[in-house]
């Protein structure tokens, strides 16, 4: 799994669904903010770029403003959100539950959507699922 | 005859049912929802699944709002309907038995989810509903960019 350590909320992907991750300076296409909700993209020197399958055998690409770590996550630690919630979050598919009791969101690629063209160094395109 | 469990918000005294509570802990570890609600405003793990954080505060417009990673001083793990909501408070006391007749009518509030008042340690306590709460205050589903 590969872990965005974001300021506003630590983020995952499964490692599987990442075809490349890059630079942001060199991604020119959309990208999307998935914590947008949550205020703005923190600024970072390192900000990167995870390109991910997405619906359809598309790609979506996802803004990561924070270190990226890859770990082996044990799948008994990945708890699927409540229904109370997943309705009305279907970009986050579970919590992934740390060693040390930290959480993670774990996002769901196929259900994060962008309706916008915009490219990441200009403005960056929030989630709205 | 009812039991209740007392909290404390800030300076705001409220009455749990009893026979919600799954359990009494301390401090919760959340993280924020990007399309949550003030209400609802995240997901913590309990006993190997995630549960929705529930935030009273914002509730009750009483005392600051949960802020992520970590919760207030004790949480309130408690089954309502199918769902199980982490409840963080200030404060929890001894759960106490009340004949139906000591609960008077809601005076301070009159929101739904506030279906009675009575008296704990000399402090009017507010009963409430958090189904109704949980019913009014589901996250809403972000339209359009934010």
């Amino acid at each position: 799994m590969v872990h965005v350590e974001d300021p506003r909320g630590r983020w995952s992907v499964s490692a599987s669904e990442v075809i490349r991750i890059l630079a942001a300076a060199e991604w020119t296409a959309p990208a999307i903010d998935v914590l947008a909700a949550l205020g703005a993209l923190p600024r970072a020197r390192n900000r990167r770029v995870l390109v991910l399958r997405g619906a359809r055998n598309g790609e979506v690409a996802l803004v990561a403003g924070g270190a990226l770590a890859v770990a082996e996550v044990d799948p008994e630690d990945v708890l699927p959100l409540p229904s109370v919630l997943a309705a009305a979050t279907p970009q986050v598919s579970a919590i992934v539950v740390a060693s040390d009791a930290s959480l993670s969101l774990l996002i769901e690629p196929s259900a994060v959507t962008c309706s916008s063209d915009t490219v990441v160094g200009e403005e960056l395109c929030p989630s709205h699922s | 005859m009812r039991s209740f469990v007392p909290i404390t918000i800030d300076s705001t005294w409220i009455a749990v049912d009893m026979a919600t509570v799954r359990e009494i802990g301390g401090p919760v570890t959340w993280i924020a929802l990007p399309t949550a609600s003030a209400v609802l405003p995240g997901v913590a793990a309990w006993r190997g699944r995630a549960v929705a954080v529930a935030d009273l505060a914002a509730v009750l417009g009483a005392g600051e709002r949960l802020t992520p990673p970590t919760g207030r001083m004790r949480t309130l793990y408690l089954q309502q309907g199918a769902s199980t909501l982490a409840v963080p408070v200030d404060a929890v006391r001894e759960p106490l038995t009340i004949a139906d007749g000591d609960i008077r009518p809601p005076r301070a509030r009159t929101e739904s989810f506030c279906t009675g008042e009575l008296d704990v340690e000399g402090h009017t306590t507010l009963v409430v509903d958090l189904g109704v709460i949980l019913d009014g205050h589901r996250p809403a589903v972000a339209s359009g960019l934010l």
